[in-house]
């Protein structure tokens, strides 16, 4: 669950910046066992208080919500959503595969440009 | 915290929403319920704007009526004791200025809220739902592509209260689907932005006075301020949102499950068989015992989570317990003012078959049963 997964990078930014539980609960306002349901993903947090968190552990918002590192696989099907990748997939199904060499040479090209 | 009378504004309210109820939604709610197809009939938004509803749950700064949530429960509970239908169609405004309230900016808030609260009566709608993604968001498809000062927004929203008559949808996207949860925001989408239509409305078993149907967003584009709030915090606006709307459900059930208590109540009163009333017999009356105190219990539960959320509290469990607990006995409660009425509970000629209909929406719409207890389950 997405609440457990935003917990569990509170307790990491947390202990990174040195906290105990009861430090930062003490900075938020909130009690140390609120707090530690937050961890636990108990509770659901919302926006103001996630804002909150990140603004007294020094991340950025995003830090929280990212999902932990996902294999390549997973990765490719979620960009699949995407019809425009999923199109350039397809076409590059279509041709040989010194042809799709090329295509991939071109893209490390266009990435090199930037 | 605890208290169980209303304050004298409170009561007023209660008051003026049974009166306008009677008045305005009970002469129309059969003929609504009956409509061969699917149809919305205008004058809804009209009665509801004359008498101050269709604005009433915005705050006051906005232009709205800013009553606490207790109050917007104790007029919703009236008016669901009429035509859980009708009502619906305030719901689903009410989901998309809870969108707003959780997660706009000050600028957003002042635009839109002050737009939905318009004296004419407008409405909005909140567009999560996607033929892969109800409860699990994970499976939003709906991509919106950053391009220069915009957002282009493509793909297909279902199930959407208030699809084709809202005139401010609120859309999930993601903007990156490889970040999933983290990808997700939401998008104020003006109905007449070009590229959104309504497509298929649903023929409904129940709620059958308020449109129910598919947004299609095809090439819609938007100013980039239009993403509510901060980038990816689609997520956990959604989950406030729907957690803000719970108690409402909540009490729209509530207030079906007492209208069929009334009626099998009043009907067993006057019904003679073997020479007495039908509520003389305690198998019937024990019956009837047993709903009203069910119909209490929801009522504790569902202004227990209404006064957590005034008073800014933890409100989460809370809120999923009372839409449990009230949607379940909702259903059960319709049924058994169904039998009780034997065959004439099961004509049209009564409305307790209407409300049986409209009560089983109540334990699948803005998360199931099974999600509720989900959610409860997490904080135990």
């Amino acid at each position: 669950m997405v609440f457990r997964e935003i917990g569990k990078r509170i307790q990491l930014a947390r202990e990174e910046k040195g906290l105990t539980q009861e430090e930062l609960a003490v900075k938020l306002g909130c009690t140390q066992s609120a707090l530690s349901n937050y961890e636990l993903g108990k509770r659901r947090l919302y926006l103001n208080l996630l804002n909150e968190i990140a603004q007294v552990l020094g991340k950025p918002l995003d830090y929280f919500m990212e999902s932990p590192a996902e294999g390549e696989e997973d990765r490719a099907s979620g960009l699949l959503i995407d019809p425009q990748l999923k199109e350039i997939l397809i076409s590059a199904a279509d041709l040989p595969p010194k042809e799709r060499q090329l295509v991939l040479d071109f893209i490390n090209w266009r990435k090199s440009q930037k | 915290m605890i208290g169980f009378t209303l304050t004298e504004a409170q009561m007023t309210a209660q008051k003026k929403a049974r009166e306008f109820a009677e008045k305005h939604m009970k002469p129309y709610a059969r003929e609504l319920d009956r409509m061969p197809s699917p149809h919305f009939d205008w004058k809804i938004v009209d009665r509801f704007a004359s008498a101050g509803y269709s604005s009433f749950f915005i705050p006051k700064e906005y232009g709205g009526g800013g009553v606490d949530y207790l109050t917007v429960a104790i007029v919703c509970e009236e008016m669901a004791a009429v035509c859980a239908g009708i009502c619906g169609v305030l719901g689903a405004t009410m989901l998309a200025a809870n969108c707003l309230k959780a997660g706009g900016t000050d600028e957003q808030k002042k635009k839109y809220l002050s737009l939905l609260a318009e004296k004419k009566g407008k409405l909005g709608a909140l567009a999560i739902t996607e033929p892969a993604a109800g409860s699990d968001l994970g499976g939003v498809n709906t991509i919106a592509h950053k391009d220069n000062d915009s957002y282009v927004i493509s793909g297909i929203k279902t199930f959407i209260s208030n699809a084709g008559i809202a005139d401010l949808y609120i859309v999930l996207a993601t903007t990156d689907p490889v970040k999933k949860y983290a990808g997700l925001d939401f998008f104020i989408v003006p109905a007449d932005t070009p590229g959104l239509s309504a497509g298929k409305i649903e023929d409904k078993m129940g709620m059958r006075a308020s449109q129910t149907g598919d947004v299609i967003l095809n090439n819609v584009r938007v100013p980039a301020e239009n993403l509510v709030g901060k980038p990816g915090t689609g997520f956990l606006v959604a989950m406030q949102a729907l957690d803000l709307s719970r108690p409402m459900m909540s009490v729209d059930a509530l207030g079906i499950a007492r209208a069929a208590y009334e009626t099998a109540l009043e009907y067993t009163r006057k019904r003679v068989q073997f020479g007495k009333p039908l509520f003389k017999n305690q198998a019937v009356a024990f019956a009837l015992a047993d709903m009203a105190t069910t119909i209490d219990a929801a009522r504790l539960l569902t202004w227990r989570a209404c006064c957590l959320l005034d008073s800014g509290m933890e409100f989460t469990k809370e809120a999923s317990m009372a839409k449990l607990f009230s949607s379940e006995a909702a259903v059960e409660i319709c049924s058994k003012a169904m039998h009780l009425m034997g065959a004439a509970g099961y004509t049209r000629d009564f409305p307790v078959e209407k409300y049986f209909r409209d009560a089983k929406a109540m334990t699948i719409l803005e998360g199931t049963s099974e999600i509720q207890r989900r959610i409860i389950a997490q904080e135990l």
